[in-house]
């Protein structure tokens, strides 16, 4: 039987075999029994040394490096990393485990792209662990360890308002009723049996909820659990003195194989990476700053100008990487002399909102001061550099937000189903054009 | 009947009249009265917006003075509960809240300026749609319904909800107004199973389906809908009786598959415009307070009792109108 902690480190089990680690410093050590399963696991590419992680660290690394080469490496070769689905694996991986929501924990905290990056890892291995598993041996797994996270066969939607609010679980995945999630087949039967008509209830309840749903929740149990712990974690390394230095090498380590993809191949698919702050192209503008550019009419024209087009204009041309640097700045640190801003932000904007019926800064010329506000430069009439700092620059509207705040706006072309931010739209488009003018001069070059 | 739209503003002698005279202390909701001291109130005094707030009253009876000696133009009440609400600090819980503004619904029969019986009942059957789903499937029960003067307020007070961030706030909007469609194939082992929303009679299928089914019967010849041209919708319009009946396989049939898929992908994203989804996010917001008069409209802000048989028209009119009228 498979340990429930090969596939969740948090449970009890997994507890154990942490305790039963002992010497901290052993993290570090060659561990041959480590590297003996490594080698033995099936299929397992053992050409090269690097393949083969020699101690706890190296398989914590491992794991995520697994991870973010599986997502963005074209060359990925999951031969290389056969042995994280080895189930004889379990001690070890249960260490790294542990070893890197701590590194993750004290060093970046859980607002951290390493720690996003350490709890999607964590989701996608189980995934692929479960995968790998047969039929009936999964099924086991995934509902004993359900049965040790949810207490209750009575399960109200409220339970899993963590997974909601991170969105790992959306309310349309469950299937509700009287504010409980149906997940036991049973109950589906009882509740619902006499409501289908020309279909099989049972084949029904196995195609909306069965395994898949079931499966889906226990993932998502376990990468919020995840998330926790290192929440836990990085609020008691705040109290505490200094952390274990092992624990912050991991965690730089973990900082360069990240930095190494986005190097490579772009953080998560994304092209902001690789943009840098030029002058804009409206051409490469997506739908909904579009829409907003040819002018609002009254509803929604504030918000639209204010909340939702300076900010994309103001990082589209001076910041476009805001999202994969990840570092917060001011708009001085780019344009020292506000320069561009003058020129060439805020024409656009003051065109867009000329462009408004009624045009808006006409109607209500205090909203000047509400513009001036999302930039960074304080309740003022203008930008100013001593006013800068005391209010925040304004990040871009995600897509999401622009749904809830000015659902007109949101006209989704076929680029915008890769993306989930109006300022990626613009990366991609601009990194697109770019890559055409380059293929066409190539092409030039050779007639 | 008074018709809305010949309401005209309330003049300071007709707010002083309605407050000295006819509201009384006792037309505020218990749901509000019983926590006044943890609310923060606001007031718009001239008809530019509510800018006199952070106002805390410890009693009902101060409240009562209050609007008894200034006869606001608005009055409005935070749908969060504060340990100290004069500050604004210290934010304990806030009512879930659906805002439907008859002016604002996407899809409207009638053809008026701002509103009118006809929409304002288009909103009353919005809001028993939600109200519907909110017990249906969400198992929330404490829900108080408010007739805002232009449209209805759904606030939810079931102390499940009360504490949940806007995130979770907003999915819930998403889910109601049924703002995403459903998937219609399911892996089934290792083979695809194909169930439309419509031939599943519980959960997100099914308020996905109740929504577009008032959308579809709601639409006329110049609703706008995205990726829908003329043709299609003349197709839909001619079709929809058999939606009407619940023949969603034959309409389907009819209209064909591709255009069908378009014809829910398109309402699905209009959907979203059916509740003011920024009210319901709001863990701040302040909401006009029911009893108080809005003046702009001439109307009571008012608890409704029972959704299905509230009229405005004879419920939330205060006496001055009929007197102007006379």
């Amino acid at each position: 039987m498979v340990s429930v902690a090969f596939i969740n480190p948090l449970s009890d089990e997994g507890e154990i075999i942490v305790r039963e680690l002992g010497d901290f410093g052993r993290v570090l050590s060659d561990n041959d029994d480590l590297m003996q399963i490594v080698t033995g696991s099936r299929s397992q590419e053992i050409s090269d040394d690097s393949f083969i992680p020699r101690n706890y660290i190296d398989l914590a690394i491992k794991r995520i490096e697994w991870f973010v080469k599986k997502k963005n490496d074209r060359n990925f070769d999951n031969n290389q990393y056969e042995f994280l689905f080895n189930t004889e694996i379990l001690k070890f991986d249960v260490i790294a485990f542990y070893l890197l929501c701590q590194a993750v924990g004290v060093k970046y905290g859980p607002n951290s792209r390493e720690s996003r990056v350490m709890v999607e890892s964590q989701g996608k291995l189980i995934e692929y662990r479960l995968e790998k598993l047969p039929k009936n041996i999964r099924e086991e797994l995934v509902t004993n360890i359900l049965n040790s996270l949810i207490s209750s066969t009575h399960i109200k939607w409220t339970f899993f308002e963590d997974l909601i609010s991170t969105k790992k679980l959306k309310l349309q995945d469950l299937i509700l009723d009287q504010g409980e999630i149906i997940l036991d087949k049973d109950d589906f039967l009882e509740r619902f049996s006499h409501k289908i008509h020309g279909r099989k209830p049972g084949k029904m309840y196995e195609a909306l909820i069965g395994d898949r749903i079931k499966e889906l929740v226990m993932i998502k149990m376990v990468m919020q659990n995840t998330e926790n712990y290192i929440l836990k974690v990085g609020e008691k390394s705040d109290r505490e003195i200094e952390p274990n230095p092992i624990l912050l090498e991991l965690a730089d380590k973990i900082s360069d194989v990240l930095a190494t993809s986005v190097r490579s191949y772009g953080i998560g698919g994304s092209y902001s990476g690789s943009v840098k702050a030029s002058a804009l192209n409206p051409k490469a503008f997506p739908p909904c700053v579009k829409k907003v550019m040819e002018g609002m009419k009254s509803g929604g024209r504030n918000d639209a100008i204010i909340m939702f087009l300076t900010p994309f204009i103001s990082y589209a041309r001076l910041y476009p990487s805001v999202f994969s640097e990840n570092i917060t700045k001011q708009i001085s640190d780019i344009d020292p002399s506000l320069l561009i801003v003058q020129n060439e932000v805020l024409p656009l904007i003051f065109g867009a909102a000329e462009r408004c019926t009624p045009p808006l800064f006409e109607d209500q010329p205090q909203d000047k001061v509400n513009l001036n506000a999302k930039l960074g430069f304080g309740m003022h009439q203008n930008p100013d550099l001593k006013n800068e700092g005391e209010t925040i620059w304004y990040t871009p509207m995600s897509c999401e937000k622009v749904k809830i705040h000015l659902p007109s706006l949101c006209k989704p072309d076929e680029n915008c189903k890769k993306i989930g931010n109006p300022l990626s739209y613009y990366n991609m488009m601009i990194w697109k054009v770019k890559k055409e003018a380059k293929t066409e001069s190539a092409t030039d070059n050779t007639e | 009947m008074v018709k809305i739209e010949y309401l005209t503003p309330a003049s300071p002698e007709e707010r002083k009249r309605y407050y000295r005279e006819e509201w009384d202390i006792k037309q505020v909701p218990d749901f509000i009265a019983h926590s006044i001291q943890e609310r923060e109130f606001g007031f718009d005094h001239v008809g530019r917006g509510p800018n006199d707030r952070y106002k805390v009253f410890r009693t009902p009876d101060l409240l009562k003075r209050f609007l008894k000696v200034r006869t606001p133009f608005a009055a409005y009440c935070s749908v969060a509960f504060y340990d100290k609400p004069r500050r604004r600090d210290k934010w304990t819980k806030a009512e879930l809240v659906f805002d439907v503004d008859a002016k604002d619904i996407p899809i409207r029969t009638c053809e008026c300026e701002s509103v009118c019986e006809i929409c304002l009942n288009e909103a009353k059957e919005i809001v028993c749609g939600i109200i519907d789903t909110l017990k249906e499937d969400l198992g929330l029960n404490n829900i108080h319904i408010v007739y805002s003067g232009r449209g209805y307020h759904a606030r939810v007070l079931d102390d499940d909800v009360t504490h949940i961030n806007s995130d979770v706030r907003s999915q819930i909007v998403k889910y109601l107004v049924g703002a995403e469609v459903p998937e219609n194939e399911y892996s089934l082992n290792y083979e695809k199973v194909s169930y439309e929303h419509f031939v599943i009679p519980f959960g997100y299928p099914n308020v996905f389906t109740e929504r577009v089914k008032y959308s579809i019967l709601h639409l006329n010849e110049h609703s706008n809908l995205d990726e829908v041209n003329k043709k299609l919708l003349k197709d839909v319009l001619k079709n929809r009786h058999l939606i009407e009946d619940n023949n969603w396989g034959l309409f389907k049939n009819k209209i064909g598959p591709l255009r069908y898929k378009k014809v829910v992908n398109g309402i699905a994203s209009m959907n979203m415009s059916l509740v003011d989804a920024k009210v319901s996010i709001d863990l701040k917001r302040i909401l006009r307070l029911p009893s108080s008069l809005h003046s702009m409209v001439s109307m009571k802000c008012t608890e409704v009792k029972n959704i299905e048989t509230f009229d405005p028209f004879k419920e939330a009119v205060p006496k001055f109108v009929y007197e102007r009228k006379e």
